[in-house]
C-alpha cells in the first residue's frame, strides 16, 4: 500500500483527470500544488516549477529507494512531550506551524491574518549527511503569509533550505523563522510570543497569548485522515489565542485585536491516492467553544466531472473544543452521517473556482451553520495555489473563523 | 454619343493593355520554361549558382547567429538557473571573498531576493582545472522579481534535479547536456580529491559551460568554508538607492562587501565588440567568396545560353521580356539558395557556438545562453544576397540582351573586350591600393582600419586577371614549339572564364595565409613574453586569510632562493588631469604592485622614459599596460591620477607620470602598476594577493623540472594548498598558450571554411571549364594527340593558373597579415605582435588549392573519355 502511494506520480494523474481536479499527492500545503498547476494563476506564477520540482524530487526519492520506509510512521498512542514536540520532527516527511487570526481594527474593520511555515524533508533524516557544511540539509522550509480584508487579499511566500541562520525552528527561546518572518516566544513554551511578518505591501506584528490547554485532535493527537484509517498525522491545536498588535497596509499602520488559532501537524503521508483535496475549517462559536472540521474529498467519479454540485464522497472529521481543554470528536468512520457539508456558493478566483460558502450540519452537536467568506477572492496565488481566508458564521451559532480549500 | 465612343475607346485600350500584359506574362513564362528546360539539361550550371549562394549565406548566417546569440547572452545574463542580478555584493577591496554572515544579515532583514554564490577553480584528475559555480540552489530556483517578469519560457523547471542529494552536499554537480557530453560522458567528473556525479540537464536552462553545484558542496570543494564569492541582489532599478541605504543600516559597509550595480551587459558588450567585429568581417569575407562562386555560375550559364538567348531575340521576343525572365530566374535562385544556406548556417552556428562560448569565457568571463534563431535573419540574408547578386549580374544581363543579333559575335573581339575589362580592373585595384596605403598611416581606430583592410581585400583579387596574363606572357618565350605553344596560347584564353574562381581562391588563400601568420606570430610573441614575465619557479595564490602565514613560511624555507609578491585592487584611473578638469575621463583599471625586483626585471617594457629605473622607486611613476595605453592614447610622460591615491590626503599631489608602457599579451583588461613605496604610502591593503618563489636546485644550481614537480606537490601538501592554488612556471606557460590558441580558434575555423568555399568555387569553375572545352580537346585528340598528353596539357594549364595565383597570394597574404597584426590586432586588443612568416601554413593552403584543381580537372577528363568522340566534337565551343 505504501509503495503504491509512493509510485503514484503526478504525471499519471494528469492523464487521468481534468487538470483542476487533479490532486497532487505528496504533501499538503506544499503539494496541493503541482498537478493543479494548470489553473490560470499558476501559469504565470514564476515558481510553479518549484512545486513541481519539490514534488518530483521527493517522489523520485521515494519511488526508487527504501527511503520512504525510513520516514518515521505515525502511530497510535504517541505521547506528546513539550517543548520537544513544538520543534521540527525531521524524521517525518512534512510538518507545519499554522496560525490564523480573526482581527478587528480600532475602526471596527474586520480582517484575517494567516502565517504558515512548512517543512518538507527531501530525504529521511536517517540517511546521514556526510557534508558537515552548515548549508548541507535535507530539510526544505517554505512559508506563506496573507492579510485579508473584505476588499483586499494580499499573500506572499518565502522559500529556503534549513539553515540555522535564516530558516529554522529553535528551542530556547522558542522561535520559528524564515528570513524576517518570525514567531518568537519569550521562553521555551509556545506563548507568550510575537509573530512578526514583513512584506512590501503589508506587515504585521502580533502579540500572541493563551491560557487554555492545548487541544489534541483525533485520538489524543492521532488524527486519522482516511476512511480505512491507514493514513494519519499527529495534530494538536491551540484554538484560543488572544491577539493584539499592529498591522501595516500599504505603509499605513493600524492597531488590531482579535483571536487566533494555531495548528501543529506532522506526518509522513497526508492523503491517499484516491483523495483529491480537502476543505478545512477553524471556527469559533459564540458560545465560547471552537470547532475544528475537515473533509478529505475523494476523487470525483468520471461521470460527474464538470458537475460541481455532484454529491461528494469524502472522509469527515471534527472536534468540538472547549477552553478547559475538553472536547468531543465526530468522524465519518464512527458516524457515517454525523457531519453533512454542502457547498452553497462557488466563486471564480485567479486560482480557479472554489466553493466559498458552505452549509455544515452536525446533528449530534446541534450545529447547523451557514459559512460565508469575508472576501470571496481569498485565493492564494502562490506556487501552491489554494484558497484561505476568514469566514463568518450564521445559523445555530454565530462567530468567525478561517477556511482553507485545496485541491480544486 | 462622344462619351459612349470614348468609353468604348477606353474599354478597347484597357482590353488591349490587358492583352498586352497577358502576352508579356505568357512570354516571360515561356522564357522561364525554356530556362528550366536548359537547366534540366545542364543541372551543373544552376547547381553552381545555388551552391555559391548557399555557401555565402551559410557562413553569413552561421556567424550572425553566433554573434547575435553572444550579444543576447550579455544583455540577458542571469544567475545560473535564476534571474538576472541587479546588484552584486562582492568581496571587499583587497580580499578574494566575503564572509557569508553578510548573506545571513540580508536574509534576516527580509532581503529574500538575494542569492549567495561561491565560485572558483578546482583541480581535476588529469591536471586540468574546472571552474565550479556554487549557489544557494533553493534561493536560485525560487527567486522571483517583484516586477512582473513572467516571461519564464526558459525558466528552470527543474524536474530532474535531485534536490535532496544536492542540498545535502553530496558530491553531485549539474551541467548542461552539451557540456556534460563533452567532459563527463560517463556521468562522472574526476577531481583530484574525489569523483563528482554529474547530472545533465537540458541546455535550454542556460547553464552554458558552467558546472553548477550547491553551495554546500562548492564551499567544501573550493576550500572556502564560510566564504562567498559574491551575493546577487534582485531589485528594481528605481529602488536601488533604497536598497543601498538599507545595506548601510544593516552595517554592510565597504569593509564587508563592495556594492556593484550591474550594467545589464553594457560593459561586456563594449569589451567584446572588437571580437564580434572580427567575426563579422570574416563572415563578410566568406560571403563575398561565396558570391564569387554564384556570380561565376550565373556568368557561365549565361555564356552557355548565349546562342539560345540570341535565338530568342531573333524570334522576336522583346529584350525586356528576356531580361525579366532572367531576373526572375535569378531571384528564384537567390531565394532557394538563401533558404538552403539558412538551414545549413543554423547548423553551422550550432557547431561554432561552443567554440565561441569557450573563447568568450576564457577572454572575457562571459557565459553564453543556448542559441536561438529568428526568421528575420533569413529575410536579411535573402535581401543582402539579392542586392549583391543583382548588382553583380545586372551588367551581364544588359550586355547579353544588348548584343548584336548577328549570329556568333567575333571570338577575338570578345577576348579583346575581356582584356580591356581586366586592364580597367587592374587600374581600379591600383587606385584602391594607393588609397589604402595613403590612409593607413592616419588610421587610429580599429573600425577605420577594418574598412581600409576591406578595401585592400577587394583590390587584391582585381589585380589578378591582368597579372595572370602577364605571367603567361612571361612563360611564352620559354615554350617549345607545337603543343606547348598551343597550351600557353589557350591558357590565355582560359584566364577570362577562370578569373572569377581564381579571384575567390586568391582572396581565400591570402586571408588564410594572413590569419595563419597572425596566429603563429601571436604564439611566438606570447611565448617570448611569458619567458620574460615569468621568472619564478612556482606561483602561489592562496586564499586571502592564509596568505600571511604562507608568506612567512616560505620566507623561512631554506629551499627558497627568492620570494616575490603581487598586490592588486580595483581602481579608477583619471586621465587628462593636466589641463582642463572639465572633461575628466575615468577608466576602471586593475591596479597592481609588485615587489621591486619583479617590476624591475619582469616587466616586458614596450617603451619607457630613459630615466625610468633610476627614479621609479622614488618618483610617482606608474607603468601602464599596452592595451590601456593604446585604447586611451596614453603617451610616456602623460600625467594621470588614481582615485585610490586620492584618499591618502595629499589631495593635490597625486599626479602620476607614465614612466613606461609594458606588453600585456592576452589580457584585455586595463592594468597599471605602481611601485611598492607608492602603494604603501596610499595605505592600500598590505596583504599580497599572490606569491611567487624561486628555489635552489641541487648544489645551489637552477632547479630542474623533475625536482620542481616533486617540490610543487610537496609544497602543496605542506602549505595545505589545492592544486588550483599553486602553479609551476611551465604549467602557466602551457595553459596560457593553450588558452590563447583557443582565442583564435574561431577565426581560424572560419578561415578554413572560407578556403573550403573557395576551393569548391575553383572546383566548380574548373569543372565547367573543362566541360566547355570538350570540343577543342576532342579535336586535338582527333588530330592525333594522345589522351595522356591531353590530360597533362589540361592539367598543366590549370596548374599554371593556380600557381601564379598562389604566387600572388604570398605577397598579398603577407600584406594582409601585416595589416592584421600591426593595425587590427594592435588597435582592437592592444597587443604588439612580432610578425613571423609561416611557410608551413602557406604550403598547406597551396596544397589544398592544387588538390582541388587536380580533382576538378581530372573528373571531367575522365567523363569525357567515356563519351563517344563525336558527342564531344559536337559540344558548343567556349
Amino acid at each position: 500500500m505504501m509503495k503504491k502511494q509512493k509510485t503514484m506520480t503526478i504525471a499519471t494523474r494528469v492523464n487521468a483527470k481534468t487538470p483542476k481536479a487533479i490532486f497532487c499527492a505528496l504533501m499538503v500545503g506544499l503539494i496541493l500544488i503541482s498537478g493543479c498547476d494548470k489553473s490560470p494563476a499558476t501559469q504565470n506564477s514564476p515558481s510553479k516549477s518549484m512545486g513541481n520540482m519539490l514534488s518530483s524530487a521527493s517522489s523520485k526519492e521515494s519511488s526508487n529507494s527504501d527511503n520512504e520506509m525510513s520516514f518515521a510512521p505515525v502511530i497510535q498512542g504517541y505521547r506528546f512531550e513539550f517543548p520537544r514536540d513544538h520543534l521540527a520532527h525531521n524524521d517525518f516527511r512534512q510538518e507545519w506551524w499554522y496560525l490564523t487570526a480573526n482581527l478587528t481594527t480600532e475602526q471596527g474593520e474586520r480582517l484575517g491574518a494567516q502565517w504558515t511555515q512548512f517543512r518538507v524533508a527531501l530525504k529521511s533524516a536517517n540517511s546521514n549527511i556526510e557534508n558537515e557544511s552548515t548549508w548541507a540539509s535535507q530539510q526544505l522550509y517554505f512559508a506563506h503569509s496573507a492579510l485579508t480584508s473584505s476588499n483586499d487579499h494580499l499573500a506572499h511566500e518565502k522559500w529556503s533550505r534549513h539553515h540555522s541562520e535564516f530558516a529554522d525552528v529553535q528551542a530556547s527561546p522558542y522561535q520559528i523563522h524564515l528570513d524576517n518572518w518570525t514567531w518568537k516566544s519569550e521562553n521555551t513554551t509556545l506563548f507568550p510570543a510575537i509573530l512578526s511578518v514583513e512584506n512590501e505591501d503589508f506587515s504585521y506584528q502580533l502579540k500572541l497569548d493563551s491560557q487554555a490547554p492545548l487541544q489534541y485532535q483525533g485520538d489524543n493527537g492521532y488524527s486519522v485522515k482516511s476512511r480505512d484509517g491507514k493514513v494519519a498525522s499527529y495534530y494538536y491545536s491551540q484554538p484560543f489565542i488572544d491577539i493584539s498588535g499592529k498591522i501595516t497596509r500599504h505603509g499605513k499602520v493600524e492597531r488590531v485585536t482579535g483571536k487566533g488559532w494555531l495548528d501543529r501537524e506532522w506526518s509522513s503521508q497526508f492523503l491517499t491516492k484516491n483523495q483529491q483535496g480537502w476543505d478545512w475549517f477553524a471556527l469559533r462559536l459564540n458560545d465560547g467553544s471552537a470547532l475544528m472540521l475537515f473533509q478529505l474529498r475523494d476523487d470525483l467519479p468520471h461521470e460527474s466531472q464538470g458537475n460541481k454540485n455532484a454529491p461528494i464522497s469524502a472522509f469527515y472529521s471534527a472536534r468540538r473544543m472547549f477552553s478547559d481543554g475538553t472536547g468531543r470528536n465526530i468522524n465519518s468512520t464512527d458516524q457515517p452521517n454525523g457531519i453533512q457539508m454542502t457547498p452553497l456558493d462557488w466563486h471564480h478566483t485567479v486560482n480557479g473556482d472554489y466553493p466559498v460558502s458552505w452549509q455544515v450540519k452536525i446533528p449530534s452537536e446541534n450545529i447547523d451553520l451557514t459559512i460565508s467568506p469575508l472576501n470571496s477572492n481569498s485565493a492564494m496565488p502562490l506556487s501552491t495555489p489554494y484558497w484561505e481566508g476568514p469566514v463568518q458564521l450564521s445559523g445555530s451559532h454565530t462567530g468567525v473563523g478561517y477556511m482553507e480549500l485545496t485541491g480544486y | 454619343m462622344t462619351r459612349a465612343l470614348e468609353t468604348q475607346q477606353m474599354v478597347k485600350t484597357t482590353v488591349k493593355k490587358q492583352a498586352l500584359i497577358n502576352g508579356i506574362l505568357r512570354r516571360i513564362r515561356l522564357g522561364l520554361q525554356l530556362f528550366l528546360a536548359h537547366y534540366r539539361h545542364a543541372p551543373l550550371q544552376a547547381g553552381a549558382t545555388l551552391l555559391g549562394i548557399a555557401l555565402a549565406v551559410t557562413l553569413l548566417i552561421g556567424v550572425k547567429a553566433t554573434n547575435d546569440n553572444a550579444i543576447r547572452s550579455y544583455s540577458e545574463a542571469t544567475e545560473l538557473l535564476s534571474q538576472r542580478a541587479d546588484v552584486l555584493l562582492t568581496a571587499p577591496i583587497g580580499q578574494d571573498t566575503l564572509d557569508e554572515s553578510v548573506y545571513f544579515a540580508l536574509r534576516q532583514a527580509g532581503l529574500s531576493q538575494s542569492l549567495a554564490v561561491v565560485n572558483g577553480r578546482v583541480a581535476g584528475k588529469n591536471g586540468q582545472f574546472w571552474q565550479i559555480e556554487g549557489s544557494d540552489l533553493v534561493a536560485a530556483l525560487t527567486l522571483q522579481k517583484s516586477q512582473a517578469s513572467k516571461d519564464l519560457e526558459s525558466g528552470a523547471s527543474i524536474q530532474d534535479l535531485p534536490l535532496a542529494a544536492l542540498l545535502s552536499g553530496e558530491p553531485v554537480v549539474v551541467m548542461g547536456q552539451g557540456l556534460a557530453q563533452k567532459i563527463a560522458p560517463y556521468g562522472e567528473l574526476a577531481l583530484e580529491q574525489m569523483t563528482l556525479k554529474v547530472i545533465a540537464i537540458d541546455d535550454k536552462f542556460g547553464l552554458g559551460s558552467a558546472i553548477l553545484a550547491d553551495i554546500s558542496l562548492a564551499q567544501k570543494l573550493l576550500n572556502l568554508k564560510g566564504q562567498l564569492s559574491y551575493i546577487a541582489l534582485f531589485s528594481e532599478r528605481d529602488r536601488l538607492p533604497a536598497l543601498k541605504s538599507q545595506l548601510d543600516s544593516l552595517d554592510i559597509t565597504p569593509q564587508k562587501a563592495s556594492f556593484n550595480q550591474q550594467d545589464q551587459g553594457q560593459a561586456l558588450m563594449a569589451l567584446t565588440r572588437s571580437f564580434h567585429l572580427n567575426l563579422n568581417a570574416m563572415s563578410m569575407l566568406a560571403f563575398v567568396v561565396g558570391l564569387f562562386i554564384a556570380y561565376n555560375g550565373v556568368r557561365y550559364s549565361l555564356m552557355k545560353r548565349q546562342k539560345l538567348l540570341v535565338q530568342l531575340l531573333q524570334q522576336g521576343m522583346e529584350r525586356s521580356v528576356v531580361m525579366a525572365a532572367l531576373m526572375i530566374e535569378l531571384v528564384l535562385l537567390v531565394v532557394v539558395g538563401s533558404c538552403l544556406g539558412f538551414i545549413i548556417g543554423l547548423q553551422l552556428s550550432h557547431w561554432l557556438q561552443p567554440m565561441v562560448a569557450m573563447t568568450l569565457e576564457q577572454m572575457y568571463g562571459a557565459h553564453l545562453l543556448p542559441g536561438i534563431w529568428q526568421w528575420t535573419w533569413l529575410f536579411e540574408a535573402i535581401a543582402l544576397t539579392l542586392v549583391a547578386a543583382l548588382a553583380a549580374c545586372l551588367p551581364l544581363y544588359l550586355d547579353l540582351t544588348r548584343q548584336s543579333l548577328a549570329q556568333g559575335a567575333n571570338r577575338y573581339q570578345q577576348t579583346q573586350a575581356h582584356r580591356k575589362t581586366h586592364s580597367k580592373q587592374f587600374i581600379f585595384a591600383c587606385i584602391l591600393l594607393s588609397l589604402a596605403a595613403l590612409l593607413f598611416p592616419f588610421s587610429q581606430s580599429y573600425d577605420v582600419s577594418l574598412v581600409l583592410l576591406g578595401i585592400v581585400t577587394i583590390a587584391i583579387p582585381l589585380l589578378l586577371p591582368l597579372l595572370l596574363h602577364w605571367g603567361v606572357s612571361i612563360l611564352q618565350p620559354f615554350a617549345r614549339q607545337g603543343l606547348w605553344q598551343y597550351l600557353l596560347a589557350e591558357t590565355r584564353e582560359l584566364i577570362a572564364p577562370l578569373s572569377l574562381a581564381m579571384m575567390a581562391i586568391l582572396l581565400a588563400l591570402s586571408a588564410n595565409v594572413s590569419m595563419n601568420t597572425l596566429v603563429g606570430s601571436f604564439e611566438q610573441t606570447l611565448r617570448g613574453w611569458l619567458e620574460t614575465r615569468l621568472h619564478a619557479d612556482l606561483y602561489i595564490r592562496p586564499p586571502s586569510h592564509r596568505i600571511e602565514a604562507i608568506q612567512t613560511q616560505l620566507a623561512n624555507d631554506p629551499r627558497v632562493s627568492g620570494l616575490y609578491q603581487q598586490w592588486q585592487i580595483d581602481a579608477q584611473l583619471n586621465l587628462n588631469t593636466s589641463n582642463n578638469t572639465s572633461s575628466k575621463q575615468t577608466v576602471a583599471v586593475n591596479l597592481l604592485s609588485r615587489d621591486d625586483y619583479s617590476v624591475r626585471y619582469t616587466s616586458a617594457l614596450k617603451e619607457s622614459l630613459p630615466t625610468l629605473w633610476q627614479s621609479y622607486f622614488e618618483q610617482p611613476y606608474l607603468l601602464v599596460s599596452e592595451p590601456l595605453a593604446i585604447k586611451y592614447h596614453l603617451q610616456l610622460g602623460d600625467s594621470v591620477a588614481l582615485d585610490v591615491l586620492d584618499k591618502t590626503g595629499k589631495s593635490n599631489n597625486n599626479k602620476l607620470i607614465i614612466g613606461g608602457i609594458y606588453y600585456d599579451h592576452g589580457n584585455t583588461r586595463n592594468e597599471v602598476i605602481i611601485s611598492q613605496s607608492l602603494w604603501q604610502k596610499a595605505q592600500l591593503p598590505l596583504q599580497p594577493i599572490s606569491l611567487a618563489a624561486s628555489f635552489y636546485g641541487k648544489n645551489q644550481a637552477k632547479i630542474s623540472d623533475t625536482e620542481l614537480d616533486k617540490l610543487e606537490a610537496q609544497l602543496a601538501q605542506e602549505l595545505e594548498l589545492s592544486r588550483a592554488q599553486i602553479y609551476s612556471q611551465a604549467k602557466i606557460k602551457t595553459q596560457a598558450i593553450a588558452m590563447f590558441k583557443r582565442t583564435f580558434s574561431i577565426t581560424l575555423v572560419l578561415n578554413s571554411l572560407t578556403l573550403i568555399v573557395a576551393a569548391i568555387g575553383l572546383f566548380s569553375a574548373c569543372l565547367m571549364l573543362t566541360q566547355a572545352r570538350q570540343a577543342p580537346l576532342a579535336r586535338l585528340y582527333a588530330l592525333g594527340v594522345s589522351r595522356r598528353a591531353l590530360r597533362i596539357m589540361v592539367f598543366v594549364q590549370m596548374l599554371i593558373v593556380v600557381l601564379i595565383t598562389c604566387l600572388l597570394a604570398l605577397p598579398t597574404g603577407a600584406l594582409l597579415g601585416y595589416l592584421l597584426i600591426n593595425k587590427i590586432t594592435l588597435q582592437a586588443f592592444g597587443w604588439t605582435i612580432d610578425m613571423i612568416w609561416d611557410w608551413l601554413a602557406y604550403g598547406n593552403a597551396i596544397l589544398i588549392a592544387l588538390i582541388t584543381c587536380t580533382l576538378a580537372v581530372l573528373l571531367p577528363l575522365y567523363w569525357q573519355t567515356r563519351k563517344p568522340l563525336v558527342a564531344s566534337l559536337q559540344q558548343e565551343t567556349l
